[in-house]
């Protein structure tokens, strides 16, 4: 035990000590693992990130059961502006000592009002100018983050003594933990497969920095052996040198963690927007990274090892290298491919999501990658037999040690592939939103759901003298369970009312309507017999037409309602505005204002499309953000692999230089030889990344759309970046080729 | 008979150690030249400027008329492509190619295809005994064939001069005289130059004459007298 | 090894008594065999007979003969074209070649020129032997090889000694 502490403490000090040279390697290692450490420790946050909001949020959740009268009344009363979403309610103590949510010291009173900070700043700013009509009341203070899902939250708690018992209001507490929630399914999904795809190349380039200056390292080891040092030992000390590599990565991972931290808050999308003190690794997450990169590099410098099991003389006589084989390298893919298909449509419907088998699949299709690329490389590379002499050099290269090239160059691939995945998901979410707010636009109707408990006679009224507005008209709506029991709803208003919610061209009283669902729902159809649970009563559909619209359901004009049980309906109101006054919406919901969370409004006209096209563009720009980050990262080790073998094939360049080769030539096989396992790797990765793509899309039964631009974006950039590190080597090569070359040391 | 190679005045420093100060070499068609002195003495970058690998800071190296100084860089490869050779002590075969591959690499360079590049490469493996390793890396071959090899491959093109630089220094002397007798004479057969740089008695024995380099100048008996 | 010669050539330095002559060559030449008189005077009167030096007086005073000896224009010539002439490659022929190297220093030529003219020679012996060899048997070849191992083993010396030339005109000047 002795020895081998003292054996790893040799390696250690042959890390550290010494030249500057071995200072330089060892930061650089240091770097490399650093950067990796820290995004493992990042991911090993969204945990404690993610689960804090969900705590927050159900610290926040009402308890409507209770015996006696209520303590406290709250009303929902979030509104929509322009295309922020406020939430919010008001509420009215019954008693002195009534439950407050978490993040405010004490109630609001009548006229008082609580927000939280980025609501202050909003209201605050021109931007939120025609906000403030809506919360007149006096502010009295900002919620504490225990209040808040995240630090971008809009949100307020405001008093209103005006709020009278009833059904629905009723609050004995706060705190309550409701199962499931959590990020919706296709989010989640789109996480789970960019923390696979951004976590993957981190643990190859572990692999890689260990790696760094490796021909160095093993004639200094050869130089061990020579003095007496077993094969067992030499093992050791080369673990003791990848572990000092490796603490120094820890060592420098968390440093930029917490470097990193504080830019959390900043985030512009409220929905990805942690408070710094949110990213902290859970604990178990933060042993396993603390153990695995150790771990990993010295696994990887002892693997890498094995063949060139450091002889006393050093340069190990190369030899015909063994053949790769094929059966366990395409196992990874075959099991993934299958594992995602047989989630095919799994997803449709609200069934909770079976996450596991798409998660494995994930992962083991992205293990494929870089377990497929040596095999492919070398049987490409066998087949090839070099046009040119430059190609030739290349190809003979590779075939001797495809191994290290497609290794490096695989790390680039899992990125390039990761990326393409989520561009394919991507695109496939991007249009479907985009489709449903296609359909939103060209309204020019703002909709107003009156809380049923209140009735507001005089809202019509109210609304028709409000200026910008054109006309009003109201649609009854009633649910129905379908006799599958799914519920849909049935509206009947006049075809002017109809006309502002559905695109009719050609209404006449006695037609019906259906806005189908969409996403493989079964649909209500004619001749169907729907049933209201609450009277027992049954209504047949009528003959529909389709169309399309802002809502989904049956919509019916007077006539075809037949039998229509409208006694139990619920109001709608759809104010008609004079869509060329800007800011229209706003401006109504302002003359609401007094009715504060006695109305409900929605506005479709809305057009949100430049928002979320922020959104996606947000999105987008985080993950070519991130793919170019691990894309740099590659580079960088392709560059130090590069440079080592220009160094160690120092010699016989020279001699070829001098023996009248031409530089270009050489030039030109160093391209090869870094090309064809690109060109490989990006047809691989780019095919695994749309095969990803499509069969994680397909699992949402989602129709496949493909971002070709975004695709051909971090191919050009992969690409750009192999020629770039490409052309970086060639000085070097012009240093290695120089008379100065052929001197012996 | 009239200089094939001439070197006039040739003056080279690395930083502040001056190689040559004003060295002079005349090498004749088909003749083999020894370049010996001691260590440091300016031998290598001789040879280095005579074949045109190294620019020198002053001088000139004329080749059947043509002023190497006066070239570029890529005239002066095409010209070390065509019309010289080059043996060194070790690393010279390119590790990946097979030695078969190795030796065919200048004719294939010179754009003769790959058949007829390979064909002439073997024939060329076999003069010099080595034709049983065109298949093997030069890894796997021991230290006298792979010099063997770099022979055959120095000689494929049918150059006027081949330049050696110790070819023979990390042999033993059996070895040695193997490839020193091969080279020797296969080049006199083809009636190429060989410029051989040594600082063994021995290997010098083969050359026809010698040229002494002491202190970066050059003794040479056709030249300077 | 030619003592005639190497008398010429200490007598370069200017005239000198016959005992100073014995003198001088044993401190430079002679560690392990110093010259008889009786050597000193045939020598001397053999290189007189040939007119490569000349009688140049005789000092007063008793004891031996005291005739002082200088080289004549003949003599400096003669030196010239021994020093000139390398030696024909044996094995065993330093001593020789030391003189001729010490001497060339000693009076001023080129030490140099001797050792390469030497080295020619030594090389021109092993190229023909090289070529015997290459052509001949076995035999042939092992019989030259003894030769010509014997021959570098002088040529290493010949490098050596051109080596420190330098060195040891420092020390012949002292």
């Amino acid at each position: 035990m002795n020895r081998v502490l003292s054996d790893l403490a040799l390696g250690v000090r042959l890390a550290v000590g010494g030249s500057r040279k071995s200072w330089v390697r060892l930061l650089l290692q240091g770097a490399g693992i650093g950067m990796c450490v820290a995004v493992l420790l990042l991911a090993a946050s969204i945990p404690t990130a993610f689960g804090n909001r969900d705590q927050r949020g159900d610290a926040r959740n009402l308890v409507e059961e209770g015996t006696g009268a209520a303590p406290l009344l709250l009303e929902n009363g979030s509104v929509a502006y322009r295309s922020y979403f406020v939430s919010g309610a008001y509420v009215r103590a019954v008693v002195a000592d009534a439950p407050k949510p978490p993040g405010v010291e004490r109630l609001p009173g009548d006229n008082e009002i609580i927000v939280s900070p980025r609501l202050a700043d909003l209201l605050a700013s021109p931007e939120g100018e025609l906000l403030r009509p809506r919360f007149p009341q006096e502010v009295i203070g900002t919620f504490a983050p225990e209040g808040m899902d995240g630090p971008q939250d809009l949100r307020f708690l405001a008093g209103d003594s005006k709020i009278q018992p009833n059904d629905g209001n009723q609050v004995y507490a706060f705190g309550h933990g409701y199962p499931g929630g959590g990020l919706p399914t296709i989010l989640l999904m789109l996480s789970i497969v960019g923390a696979v795809v951004l976590l993957f190349p981190v643990l190859v380039f572990v692999s890689v920095a260990t790696r760094l200056a490796a021909a160095q390292r093993d004639r200094r080891l050869a130089a061990l052996r020579l003095v007496g040092a077993g094969a067992t030992r030499v093992r050791l000390i080369a673990s003791g040198e990848a572990l000092a590599g490796a603490v120094v990565g820890l060592v420098v991972g968390f440093g930029l963690l917490f470097a990193l931290r504080p830019l959390a808050d900043d985030i512009p999308l409220p929905e990805v927007a942690v408070f710094p003190s949110d990213l902290t690794p859970t604990l178990p997450l933060t042993l396993v990274v603390v153990v695995s990169v150790p771990v990993l590099a010295v696994l990887t410098s002892v693997f890498a090892m094995r063949r060139t099991i450091v002889e006393p003389l050093g340069v190990v006589r190369e030899q015909k290298p063994v053949r790769r084989r094929l059966w366990w390298r395409i196992v990874p893919a075959l099991a993934g491919a299958a594992l995602l298909a047989s989630q095919f449509g799994k997803f449709g419907g609200q069934a909770k999501p079976e996450e596991w088998p798409i998660i494995a699949g994930v992962v083991l299709l992205m293990f494929a990658v870089p377990a497929l690329l040596p095999w492919l490389v070398e049987r490409a590379v066998h087949r090839l037999s070099g046009v040119t002499p430059a190609l030739q050099l290349a190809v003979r290269r590779l075939q001797l040690d495809a191994g290290t090239a497609a290794r490096v160059v695989g790390g680039v691939a899992v990125v390039l592939a990761g990326t393409v995945t989520l561009q394919v998901i991507l695109a496939g979410v991007e249009n479907d939103v985009k489709a449903e707010d296609a359909r939103a636009v060209n309204r020019n109707s703002l909709s107003v759901s009156v809380n049923e408990t209140t009735p507001l006679p005089d809202l019509p009224d109210v609304l028709a003298r409000t200026p910008g507005v054109v006309a009003v008209h109201s649609l009854q709506r009633v649910w129905a369970a379908t006799p599958d029991n799914d519920n849909t709803t049935i509206a009947v208003g006049t075809c002017a009312a109809l006309k502002t919610v559905v695109d009719l061209a050609d209404c006449t009283d006695g037609k019906a309507y259906l806005v189908p669902t969409g996403h493989g729902f079964r649909d209500p159809e004619a001749g169907d017999v729907l049933r209201f649970e609450q009277t027992g009563d049954t209504w047949t559909v009528p003959p529909l037409e389709r169309r399309t619209g802002t809502r989904l359901g049956i919509f019916v004009t007077p006539a075809a309602a037949g039998n229509l049980d409208l006694t139990r309906a619920h109001a709608e109101i759809q104010a008609e505005m004079d869509m060329t006054r800007p800011d229209v919406a706003e401006h109504v919901r302002n003359a609401l204002a007094p009715y504060s969370w006695r109305v409900y409004t929605v506005f479709f006209g809305q057009d949100n499309s430049s928002e979320v096209e922020q959104v996606f563009l947000a999105v987008r720009r985080a993950l070519y953000g991130a793919a170019l980050l691990t894309l740099l990262l590659a580079g960088a080790s392709l560059l130090v692999v590069g440079l080592e073998q220009v160094r160690e094939r120092r010699r016989p360049l020279a001699v070829m230089a001098a023996s009248g080769v031409p530089r270009g030539t050489l030039a030109r096989s160093l391209v090869w030889q870094n090309a064809i396992p690109l060109v490989i790797s990006t047809v691989v990765s780019v095919g695994t990344g749309v095969l990803l793509g499509v069969l994680v899309t397909r699992s949402f039964d989602a129709e496949v759309h493909y971002d070709w631009a975004g695709i051909g974006f971090v191919t050009g950039i992969s690409v750009g970046m192999v020629v770039l590190v490409t052309a970086l080597t060639l000085p070097s090569l012009r240093r290695a080729t120089g008379a100065l070359g052929l001197r012996t040391e | 008979m009239t200089s094939l190679l001439t070197a006039e005045g040739l003056c080279k420093s690395f930083g502040k150690t001056n190689a040559l100060d004003g060295a002079g070499i005349s090498i004749r068609e088909g003749e083999v030249v020894a370049i010996m002195g001691p260590s440091g003495s300016g031998k290598s970058t001789l040879l280095h400027c005579l074949a045109g690998i190294l620019p020198p800071d002053s001088g000139t190296v004329t080749y059947r008329g043509r002023d190497l100084t006066a070239m570029n860089d890529g005239d002066r490869s095409e010209l070390r492509r065509t019309e010289f050779g080059f043996v060194f002590q070790f690393g010279q075969l390119v590790p990946e190619l097979t030695c078969l591959e190795n030796v065919a690499l200048p004719l294939r360079l010179s754009g003769v295809k790959r058949r007829d590049a390979e064909r002439a490469a073997k024939e060329w493996m076999a003069r010099l005994e080595v034709d049983a390793v065109a298949d093997q890396r030069p890894g796997e071959t021991s230290g006298g064939q792979g010099q063997r090899v770099a022979v055959a491959r120095a000689l494929v093109t049918s150059p006027k001069v081949v330049f050696a630089d110790e070819p023979t220094g990390a042999l033993d002397s059996l070895n040695g005289e193997r490839v020193m007798h091969l080279l020797t004479t296969a080049a006199r057969e083809t009636g190429a130059a060989v410029v051989l740089v040594t600082h063994e008695p021995r290997v010098a024995a083969y050359s026809d004459r010698e040229v002494v380099v002491r202190d970066g100048r050059s003794r040479d008996v056709e030249f300077v007298r | 090894m030619s003592i005639g010669h190497a008398l010429l050539g200490l007598l370069e330095g200017g005239p000198r008594h016959g005992y100073d002559l014995k003198r001088a060559y044993d401190e430079r030449f002679g560690h392990d065999r110093p010259l008889h008189y009786g050597q000193v005077y045939s020598t001397l009167s053999r290189l007189l007979k040939n007119g490569l030096v000349s009688e140049a007086g005789v000092e007063a005073g008793d004891g031996p003969e005291r005739k002082r000896y200088a080289i004549t224009d003949a003599g400096v010539t003669d030196v010239e074209r021994w020093l000139g002439t390398p030696e024909k490659p044996e094995p065993y022929l330093q001593n020789t070649l030391y003189a001729k190297v010490v001497l060339a220093l000693l009076s001023g030529r080129s030490a140099t020129e001797v050792l390469d003219a030497q080295r020619s020679a030594h090389l021109t012996a092993m190229r023909e032997l090289t070529r015997r060899k290459t052509d001949g048997d076995l035999a042939d070849q092992l019989i030259c090889d003894f030769a010509l191992f014997h021959l570098e083993a002088d040529l290493r010396w010949l490098e050596l000694t051109a080596a420190r030339l330098d060195k040891l005109a420092e020390e012949v000047a002292r």
